[in-house]
């Protein structure tokens, strides 16, 4: 079965290559018609080939059925999504569908029980940066050189078939990877188990160490009293962004401030090249 | 709401999801001649990544990962902000977006 | 003035290399090479001086100086060491003062050539060598001075580098020394492998040891004269190896004079005698080595006969006078051969010299057909160059008579008796014929060039010394008389020595010489070998009357000698004075007659006799005859080679080279630019990378 398994995943790889392969921009397009045939085959026949496995039948997965349901939809927009983004010639609606992939992806993170992450992808992605990307688009457009819409290095892509074929062979390995049941993770009891979740809250077990203190009555330092850390709190209770607050802040306090630092030397970088003086060239655009 | 963690096939499910994204994304990059589009590729494959680590999160039951996906909200918009700046600046150059524009950089 | 001095007498001329060598380095200070070189000579004669006339009074001059340990590598013990002993003081004298003359006439001869420092550094690293050589110790320090001497000896005939034919008799020279070298060194190891021992005063101890018990040859005693004797032919000359000297007169004439005239050439004659007890434990060397002698004496002297360049004659009458000192070395006369390297010394060094001024003073002319009746031009080089003639034509009393006289009345006496052996009498007759030619080509020239209607040509080159006289006159300018200093002076000196060392030092050189390796060597062979007695005997015989004490004193020593035999010898040595006289001044006359008096008869004749003159003009044809024999087909063996190494071996290493190149030409166009396409590999790596680990690796 495992067999199976993975030649339908080589399988359903080779003719998601092929499909995509088709679709891509290119100046003559035969057959471009059977791509996302082809492509919807792919992902459809896998998915089929998986609801239908042995290891499917008694198995308790996590999810609802309609958790399921949720999942095929939003990753099948997800997946459409993204196949438009880059078979799109024009930039702007390759942004627009950039966004459906940011939705569909807050959906599933909807249906993993991530709420925040879901709002903030979709704030932040879908709200701050695409309408950056989108700015800059209108920024660099330029008038069409033949008065058709969009610019030939839109609309040919640079090797599409081989891109394709590299693009999926770590599709496939991936995926074989993934779903390789040796391979694949396996829920760690210690680590998955719902008491554990209490520590994980509470971050790791806090050693604290010895905080001083000017004592103004005997005129010493002495050991202060330890802070008083959440260990009550119930796991259960805390929402998705509460807990998240706490992991973050209690679990990667430098991971906190390295963004931070990133986030204030890329504005910094921003600044200096908006302010760098360029000198004009205008080479013909090859072709 | 009780939470309790999806099994390894369902994390399955969802990590194909995120490869599919992520291999999309790159297969975009190394094919689209466009700058813009090309930083647009890095970006889905971010969110393939993100939608990895967000199932990895409740396959463990471990918050760690959505936390990450926090980070690498960051260094996305980081890479947008730098990346477009530049974007733009090459734009000014050379009144063209194409990235084969500039391989004369080969050294 | 102490024996140790002695010590320092190479190591001066080798700093005033190191100070030329400096000098170089600024055109300003490169004025200053001269004199420093001319000191770092003189002052060693000076100190060979002292220390011989310290060591006279002393026994035994014969001694070891050592300087410094060499080389150590367990029982094979090399020392910087000196042995000094009369042997080895004559060749000093012959070098520091010959040397010193000749180093004080360059200064004026080379006056500011472009090359003024860098000549006087080969001349001073010369001397240091030849020092060296004379004065080593062991063989491996000899070989060092050897080797030294051929370097200094490339080094100055290539001095004008800028000339093809420089350069190629420099090679011809070093390549031709290399032949004789390689025997050289082959004996020195032989030497080692029998004696374990490479020390000279050992080796000869031992050998002289064994000729005294009489001994039963063995093979490596048969083979190693012949080994030595090869480097000495390629050192001094000697058919076959003779090739390479006639060239060397590429190099400046002061050069010619110092180092392939007087000194250097000489070098296998002093080692054949220092080694003269090794050379006996082989009854075969010395016959050979006084027949190749005596041919190359011959051939040399009938080539000189025909060649119009002036210095080419005298580098044949070279080759000619060392075939001489090896008749003399080879019929056992030790004291002949170096007595005649002794004033050979004097007149070929004041031969070449005035043959240098008459080029000098020609702008490089040097063929004899272009110059005639300069004695007018020339006064003073006109009669030094007939002084040095007369020595070496052997006219009587003068240097060379008495020097030559005593090889040849030794071969003779070696060639007749009851005990002689036809060879060397041949070798006698040889040897007289070759005295008449000798007398009869250096009148010839000499008649040529001073005598006669005068007429010149001025040579085209453009000799560096012609700037040195201030007003600049041109090429076209007429010939003229050297200045005495720094240029006649010393011409003077060597003149007066040309004529009279003969008379003056046959004593001197019978005491030293007789004191040193040959006396005892003959003494011993006398009790094995009655054959050589007279040898031994004529040494005192031949000698002039103020050597008879020391004569006297010889005959005491060998005095179970054969009264007969004395007498026989002497009765030769007087004939033989007789008949070289009468052949000298025969050859003279005929010179005369033929090249000064009657030269349209002499053009006659050469033409009814062209075919021999063309012979002789082309030296035998012994070039070609190389050239065809040795140099072609080692030429066609190394372009065999070439080719082998061209194709095999470089194809070789260039598919070596060409291997990455082809990796990298494969790969290049990977390298477009374009960042996707290195993503493109990014992605297929990590593809491969994840298989590997994750995959394959299970």
């Amino acid at each position: 079965m495992e067999q199976h398994l993975e030649y339908a995943l080589y399988i359903a790889s080779v003719l998601g290559a092929i499909s995509l392969s088709l679709m891509m921009p290119r100046r003559s397009k035969p057959l471009r018609f059977l791509g996302p045939i082809l492509g919807a085959a792919a992902l459809g026949g896998l998915w089929l080939f998986l609801s239908g496995s042995d290891f499917w039948a008694d198995r308790e997965t996590g999810l609802s059925g309609a958790g399921f349901l949720y999942y095929y939809v939003f990753s099948g927009i997800s997946i459409a999504a993204a196949v438009k983004v880059i078979t799109h010639t024009r930039p702007v609606y390759a942004a627009l569908w950039f966004v459906m992939v940011v939705l569909a992806s807050a959906g599933l993170f909807i249906v993993l029980s991530a709420q925040f992450m879901a709002f903030a992808i979709i704030i932040i992605y879908g709200g701050a940066i695409l309408v950056t990307y989108v700015f800059v688009i209108m920024l660099a457009s330029q008038p069409d050189p033949d008065g058709q819409s969009g610019q030939i290095y839109d609309k040919v892509a640079r090797e599409p078939t081989m891109a394709c074929a590299a693009g999926f062979l770590l599709l496939a390995v991936l995926l074989s990877l993934s779903f390789d049941p040796q391979i694949a993770a396996q829920p760690d009891p210690d680590n998955s188990d719902i008491a554990l979740i209490g520590s994980t809250l509470g971050g790791r077990p806090i050693q604290p160490s010895a905080r001083f203190e000017y004592d103004p009555q005997s005129e010493l330092m002495v050991e202060a009293q330890p802070i008083p850390t959440p260990t009550n709190l119930d796991p259960a209770r805390l929402s998705n962004a509460e807990r998240i607050g706490l992991d973050l802040f209690r679990s990667h306090p430098l991971g906190l401030e390295l963004a931070g630092v990133i986030l204030l030397i890329s504005l910094v970088g921003a600044v200096v090249i908006a302010r760098t003086k360029v000198p004009d060239e205008h080479p013909p655009a090859p072709g | 709401m009780p939470l309790n963690a999806i099994d390894s096939l369902a994390l399955s499910h969802f990590l194909l999801t995120g490869a599919v994204l992520f291999c999309l994304g790159l297969i975009g990059f190394i094919s689209r001649r466009n700058l813009i589009i090309m930083f647009l590729c890095t970006e889905m494959m971010f969110q393939g990544v993100a939608v990895s680590l967000v199932a990895f999160s409740r396959f463990h039951l471990n918050d760690t990962g959505q936390t990450f996906v926090i980070f690498v909200l960051t260094i996305a918009a980081a890479e947008a902000a730098l990346a477009l700046g530049l974007v733009v600046l090459l734009f000014r150059r050379k009144k063209t977006l194409d990235a084969l524009a500039w391989s004369d950089l080969k050294g | 003035m102490p024996i140790e001095l002695i010590k320092l007498v190479p190591w001066i001329p080798l700093l005033g290399a190191a100070l030329c060598g400096v000098c170089c380095m600024k055109p300003v200070w490169r004025k200053a090479a001269g004199p420093i070189s001319v000191l770092s000579i003189f002052i060693p004669f000076l100190i060979t001086c002292g220390v011989y006339s310290a060591a006279k009074h002393l026994n035994d001059t014969q001694q070891v100086q050592t300087v410094y340990s060499w080389i150590g590598v367990g029982e094979f013990q090399v020392n910087m060491a000196y042995f000094i002993d009369p042997l080895t003081m004559v060749m000093l004298f012959v070098v520091t003062g010959i040397g010193s003359l000749i180093a004080t006439y360059a200064m004026g001869y080379m006056k500011g050539d472009r090359g003024y420092a860098r000549f006087f550094m080969g001349v001073s690293l010369f001397i240091f060598a030849m020092t060296t050589l004379v004065m080593a110790d062991n063989l491996v320090l000899l070989y060092l001075g050897w080797e030294g001497v051929g370097l200094c000896s490339y080094l100055l005939i290539g001095y004008y580098y800028d000339k093809p034919f420089a350069v190629a008799a420099a090679k011809k020279a070093f390549i031709v020394n290399r032949i004789g070298d390689l025997g050289f060194a082959l004996g020195i190891f032989l030497t080692y492998m029998t004696y374990h021992t490479v020390s000279l005063s050992v080796v000869t101890d031992m050998a002289r040891h064994a000729v005294e018990q009489g001994f039963d040859p063995t093979t490596a005693d048969l083979w190693i004269p012949f080994l030595l004797m090869l480097g000495a032919f390629g050192k001094s000359a000697q058919i076959p190896l003779h090739v390479w000297l006639p060239d060397a007169m590429a190099g400046p004439t002061p050069v010619s004079a110092l180092v392939h005239a007087a000194t250097m050439v000489t070098a296998g004659v002093y080692m054949i005698a220092r080694l003269m007890p090794v050379f006996q434990l082989s009854p075969y060397a010395l016959p050979t080595v006084a027949t190749v002698g005596g041919v190359t004496a011959l051939f040399a002297g009938t080539i000189a006969l025909c060649q119009y360049d002036l210095k080419k004659v005298f580098a044949y009458s070279t080759v000619s006078q060392l075939g001489y000192m090896f008749l003399g070395v080879g019929a056992l006369s030790t004291f002949g051969g170096i007595f005649h390297l002794f004033t050979h010394a004097f007149f070929k060094a004041l031969l070449f010299l005035t043959a240098g001024s008459v080029m000098h003073a020609l702008a490089g002319q040097l063929d004899l057909r272009a110059m005639s009746g300069l004695r007018h031009k020339m006064p003073v080089t006109c009669w030094l160059m007939f002084a040095g003639c007369l020595a070496l034509a052997g006219f009587p009393f003068t240097a060379g008579f008495f020097s030559k006289d005593t090889i040849l009345a030794e071969a003779m006496v070696r060639g007749t008796g009851e005990h002689g052996s036809t060879l060397f009498f041949w070798l006698a007759i040889m040897g007289l014929a070759t005295a008449f030619l000798t007398a009869f080509y250096t009148f010839r020239l000499w008649f040529r060039v001073f005598m006669g209607p005068e007429h010149f040509e001025m040579g085209d080159d453009d000799h560096g010394a012609d700037d040195a006289h201030g007003d600049d006159h041109g090429h076209a300018h007429e010939p003229h008389e050297m200045p005495w200093w720094p240029m006649n002076a010393p011409l003077a000196v060597l003149a007066v020595g040309a004529l009279f060392a003969g008379l003056i030092f046959s004593g001197w050189m019978t005491t030293n010489i007789e004191e040193s390796t040959a006396q005892p060597a003959v003494a011993l062979n006398i009790q094995t070998d009655p054959q050589t007695a007279p040898a031994y005997e004529i040494i005192a015989v031949s000698d002039q009357a103020d050597t008879h004490a020391a004569a006297a004193d010889s005959h005491a020593d060998a005095g179970h000698g054969d009264d007969h035999e004395a007498h026989r010898a002497h009765g030769i040595h007087v004939l033989l004075k007789w008949v070289s006289s009468f052949i000298a001044l025969l050859g003279i006359a005929l010179a005369g007659y033929f090249h000064w008096l009657n030269r349209p008869l002499t053009d006659q004749i050469a033409k009814r006799f062209s075919g021999v003159v063309e012979v002789l003009y082309n030296k035998y044809y012994v070039d070609e005859l190389y050239d065809l024999t040795i140099v072609k087909p080692l030429r066609r063996l190394g372009h065999g080679f070439y080719l082998f190494d061209q194709f095999v071996i470089n194809g070789l290493v260039m598919t070596v080279g060409y291997l990455p190149r082809l990796v990298g030409w494969s790969v290049r166009p990977t390298q477009s630019g374009q960042i996707q396409g290195y993503g493109l590999g990014m992605v297929m790596g990590m593809a491969l990378v994840a298989l590997l680990v994750f995959k394959w690796a299970f």
